[in-house]
């Protein structure tokens, strides 16, 4: 399918509730609009463009597959998102950032474990030291405390 | 000679130790991105606003404007001797300043794409310095209609020259405004599109959004198709261009300043757009087109010249009108703001320290530029070298910690890994992100200086907007450029046959 028309259905499917939702907020009149008016305009504005897509659709400019896709690589890396989100506060910043360094480097960009394990050490404490005790920033220390007097 | 004056004091703003780091760090990381393939101005600058929050505005400001002009100058390098382009405005380059750098000629490339960003950067803030006032002043008089109609126009210039096609450019921009809409109503105080969250009242965070759609994004597609550097062009020892180059180039760099410096101007103007203009304006005039693409110097000094003046072009409107040009300004704007600085035409006025400091950090930026790609070239040759395998954990990490940073909020995280995921999306389907990220800054100003128009109307009557001048116009011109393709297909079908059919035979 062609993308151009798929993004005209993504915008047809995302318009009509914002209608709806932008209806229910109150249009107000043309001299005074209600909170709903703008939503509204815009929604409108969308379901054209939208239509127009999907009825005529450009060609794709990039012919699908035109390069190696490395899709296990990048459904690691996504997982090692998700993993860092959900537990930052709960293991801290040090630890989950360690641990995300580790596994996109080793097994996202395959570089040596002795690399990896080095890289993501000093990443993860020294961007500690600088953002949460030079600069102050409020990041989760979770499991391992800073040493006493930092 | 008030010009001058203010200058000077600005000039003084700029040579404070601080400021003067400012623009030298901000030159460097401008290059250095520049020559990196696959990490542009929009995704550094969108990982540098958390961090920006924090400093003085004036130095915010310096930095960031460093970091644009600066990657201006990088991207040719790469362009020259790798073949790929660095940064997205140095695409034409690859073309004759590559088969240059082939035949042996890299040193003269690189020396008058630097000489040419050089004049042009400087010609167009000289220019930017004149014009400024003026318009400002003009803009001073706008009521709500005339700032409507004014936005309406940006607007749809943006959405009409960023996206492939126009309708695609435009429906971009306008997710790009209902994302706007989300939060609490500034008017009637009613919540829009919260879906129960407290989190989405305060609206769609600006430093998720551009964090996740020029960032992660950008990484998550380098992920997955990653472009290897191939091979790196010896760096060359004489930089100097011959007394032939100097000539050749003298037209083109001159043209090359004044096309760019307009075309920064334009609503959706890049400096991309900016460097392919010069590009095709230089094989027009040329005496022999046929050596374009061979390795000629007009095809390099022309259109390296052309995207560094469009850089410093964006500054005209953003400065004085408010309004963003393309994706990196939309940021710069968007760091005024969460410093309390509204873009405008008060800025000359309530700020006029801050841009004065700005025109001048941007003279000292151009030559720090210059020397940084001139007599330093080789330095930043040699950080082609430094691997991606390092690097994109690095960005990874950098970005994760800015989006939580700021509020100290998982939340933000989600926001950004979502936006990511739409941007690599993009990225992947080859649609344009501007006219979103655009129309996210614009919006909120869209939509209120349309309330207030309608309330000053008192009927409510939109053809109140035709009955002022310069609204009028503007929304005329607005249309205008929206109907330019129906326009355009009506002379094809109709007109023209008319004419030929017309014409003796």
């Amino acid at each position: 399918m062609k993308v151009e028309r798929c993004l005209g259905i993504i915008a047809v499917v995302v318009a009509t509730p914002v209608a709806l939702a932008a209806w229910r907020f109150g249009v107000g009149t043309p001299r005074s609009p209600g909170a709903g008016f703008w939503p509204l305009t815009i929604a409108c504005v969308m379901l054209v463009l939208g239509s127009i897509l999907v009825l005529r659709p450009n060609p794709d400019e990039r012919p699908e597959g035109d390069s190696d896709s490395r899709w296990a690589k990048f459904g690691i890396s996504l997982a090692s998102l998700v993993f860092y989100i959900a537990l930052l506060e709960a293991l801290g910043y040090l630890l989950t950032t360690g641990l995300m360094l580790l596994v996109q480097l080793r097994l996202v960009e395959n570089r040596s474990w002795r690399s990896s394990i080095l890289i993501a050490a000093l990443a993860s404490v020294i961007s500690l030291v600088v953002f949460k005790v030079l600069l102050k920033v409020s990041l989760p220390l979770g499991l391992i405390p800073l040493p006493p007097g930092w | 000679m008030e010009t001058l004056n203010l200058l000077l004091q600005g000039f003084a703003l700029a040579l404070t130790p601080a400021n003067l780091i400012a623009v030298f760090i901000g030159a460097f990381i401008g290059t250095v991105i520049g020559v990196l393939p696959g990490l542009g101005p929009t995704a550094t600058i969108a990982l540098l606003l958390p961090i920006t929050i924090g400093m003085e505005m004036v130095t915010a400001l310096i930095v960031m404007a460093g970091i644009y002009y600066g990657a201006m100058y990088g991207g040719s390098i790469t362009s020259i001797l790798v073949n790929i382009p660095g940064e997205a405005a140095s695409v034409v380059t690859c073309i004759d300043g590559y088969k240059m750098a082939r035949k042996g000629r890299a040193g003269p490339a690189l020396g008058m794409s630097a000489i040419g960003s050089f004049i042009g950067g400087t010609v167009s803030v000289v220019a930017v310095m004149l014009i400024s006032p003026f318009l400002a002043e003009t803009a001073l008089k706008f009521g709500a209609p005339e700032m409507f109609a004014l936005l309406f126009f940006a607007f749809v210039c943006i959405g009409g020259l960023t996206g492939k096609s126009r309708v695609q450019g435009l429906l971009m921009a306008c997710f790009g405004l209902l994302l706007g809409t989300v939060g609490t109503d500034e008017i009637q105080g009613v919540d829009r599109f919260i879906f129960g969250t407290l989190y989405l009242q305060d609206g769609v965070g600006l430093i998720p959004l551009a964090m996740g759609l020029f960032g992660l994004g950008e990484v998550l597609y380098n992920i997955e198709k990653r472009q290897s550097v191939g091979e790196v062009l010896s760096t060359p020892k004489g930089l100097m261009p011959t007394l032939k180059d100097w000539k050749d180039s003298a037209w083109p760099i001159i043209r090359g300043s004044f096309l760019g410096f307009g075309i920064g101007i334009i609503p959706g103007g890049m400096p991309a757009i900016a460097s392919l203009m010069s590009y095709a304006v230089e094989k027009k005039v040329s005496k022999h087109p046929e050596e374009f693409g061979e390795g000629t110097i007009e095809g390099v000094a022309g259109p390296e010249t052309a995207n560094n003046a469009a850089t410093a072009g964006g500054f005209v409107p953003l400065l004085t009108l408010g309004i963003p040009t393309n994706s990196v300004l939309a940021l710069i704007l968007a760091s005024m703001m969460m410093h309390g600085v509204t873009p405008g035409p008060l800025m000359l006025i309530k700020w006029a320290d801050v841009f004065w400091g700005v025109i001048a950090s941007m003279y000292i930026g151009n030559i720090v530029c210059l020397i940084l790609n001139l007599p330093l070239i080789g330095l930043f040759v040699r950080m082609l070298k430094v691997p991606y395998s390092i690097l994109s954990p690095l960005i990874i990490m950098f970005i994760l910690l800015g989006s939580y940073a700021v509020a100290g909020n998982v939340s933000d995280l989600v926001a950004t890994l979502v936006f990511g995921l739409i941007g690599y999306l993009m990225k992947r389907f080859d649609i344009e992100s501007a006219p979103l990220i655009l129309a996210f800054v614009l919006g909120p100003m869209l939509e209120n200086n349309l309330s207030k128009a309608l309330l000053m109307s008192r009927t409510g009557d939109p053809l109140f907007f035709f009955s002022r001048p310069i609204s009028a116009t503007l929304i005329s011109l607005a249309f205008v450029v929206l109907a330019f393709p129906l326009l355009q297909w009506a002379w094809r079908a109709l007109v023209r046959p008319g004419v030929a059919a017309i014409k003796p035979r």
